[in-house]
């Protein structure tokens, strides 16, 4: 552990080339988070954000987010990620949620600036010390696994109405007029495809 | 603490995406952070927006990674702790100044939360054991997590923890735990219509 996290993304590609060996990278965000915590490394956050930026921007174009708006996000939420490196914990969640959950926060805090909204420290709060169960060091990496394969399991209609629903929230209106389905249909679809997932999600547990 | 309450899986998806009033939010935040159970399906809603992350097709970006910006771990991010919280008050009011305690009636006190920028009024009630609440009527909506202490109406026992949504086709009027007395924080939309002496006291406080 302590090894691995003094790598740092250029070390990697010394040691590569050293043993003359050629140098594959495989992405994995929690060795570059811990070289940003450990060492600021620039050339791991550029690959995090090179991989992760543009998914973030269309995550939340895909929600309705205009595309400027949506880079702003992306940009704000990358930048956090590189200040609360430290904050990771793998254990808890994987790399892909912990990210999600920081442009959620960036979206309200940019979303509500004039107002001053402290929602996304109410979300910090919950996040960092609600206690957690006692029994389940491992909660996160099942809850992740058990997530996942909730999702392979939704039909493609299903799949983007729990899109919808967890990206812009219950928002009716929208989720008709993109849908292009009457509103009247779109409340009992939206609680019919979460207690699917809820419903997967009891089953693989 | 045994909770028999909660949010539908609906109101946490909207909580979870950060698209509800924050006021609403708020009440719903103090129910998530009393009960395991809402806090491992909000744990498991923003698990799925990691995979709809990864699954998502990527847009590119305008601009490359803000490089003039990538100073050291801001000290701020850590020097800055919050205030601590008020012993018994849940840790996420935190960041919301509140108000005085003010007597309303014998043996009831609201405390205002101030959350600017909300839609939704939010206040601390506290009641005296046994006491009926200001019976009422309204038009937006009415959700209330007990912080302590219990009160009972036609839908339940809501006790600790537990999240109460009012129907604004009913009008109900919820009657404190005998014993315990109760404590619990509200936040409330559109207009409220209190009927009764008491009613008439809250009715200045509350409409803002």
């Amino acid at each position: 552990m302590v090894a691995a996290l003094a790598l740092t993304v250029d070390g990697m590609r010394k040691a590569g080339a050293a043993q003359g060996g050629r140098f594959v990278v495989l992405f994995d965000p929690n060795t570059l988070i811990a070289a940003i915590a450990c060492s600021g490394d620039r050339a791991a956050f550029v690959a995090l954000f090179d991989h992760f930026a543009p998914r973030v921007k269309g995550l939340l174009m895909r929600g309705g987010t205009p595309a400027e708006l949506a880079e702003e996000v992306a940009q704000e939420t990358l930048l956090t990620v590189w200040r609360k490196a430290a904050l990771f914990d793998p254990a808890k969640a994987s790399a892909s949620t912990w990210i999600a959950t920081i442009a959620r926060n960036q979206r309200i805090d940019i979303a509500r600036r004039e107002t001053r909204s402290r929602l996304s420290q109410v979300y910090e709060i919950l996040d960092e010390e609600a206690p957690e169960q006692p029994d389940t060091t491992l909660a996160g990496a099942e809850r992740e696994a058990r997530v996942r394969a909730a999702m392979t399991q939704l039909s493609a209609d299903q799949y983007r109405v729990v899109e919808l629903a967890v990206l812009e929230g219950f928002s009716h209106q929208d989720v008709a007029q993109r849908l292009a389905i009457p509103l009247g249909t779109v409340k009992s679809r939206l609680r019919l495809a979460l207690s699917h997932l809820r419903g997967k999600l009891e089953d693989l547990r | 603490m045994s909770i028999a309450h909660r949010p539908s899986d609906e109101m946490l998806a909207t909580f979870a995406a950060g698209q509800l009033d924050e006021g609403l939010a708020l009440v719903v935040a103090a129910h998530v952070e009393a009960d395991r159970e809402s806090r491992k399906r909000v744990q498991e809603l923003q698990a799925v927006q990691g995979a709809l992350l990864d699954a998502v097709e990527p847009v590119a970006m305008d601009m490359g990674p803000p490089y003039s910006r990538l100073v050291g771990p801001d000290a701020a991010e850590f020097g800055q702790a919050s205030p601590a919280a008020e012993p018994g008050l849940p840790g996420v009011l935190r960041p919301y100044g509140l108000g005085p305690w003010r007597p309303i009636g014998i043996r009831i006190a609201l405390r205002r939360v101030e959350v600017p920028g909300a839609e939704a009024r939010v206040f601390m009630l506290r009641a005296g054991p046994g006491i009926a609440l200001p019976h009422h009527k309204h038009s937006g909506l009415e959700w209330t997590t007990i912080l302590s202490g219990a009160y009972e109406h036609e839908y339940g026992r809501y006790a600790a923890g537990d999240f109460d949504e009012a129907d604004s086709d009913h009008d109900h009027t919820p009657r404190v735990d005998p014993v315990e007395g109760c404590t619990c924080i509200v936040a409330m939309t559109g207009n409220v219509l209190f009927q009764g002496w008491l009613g008439r006291l809250l009715q200045p406080l509350v409409r803002l």
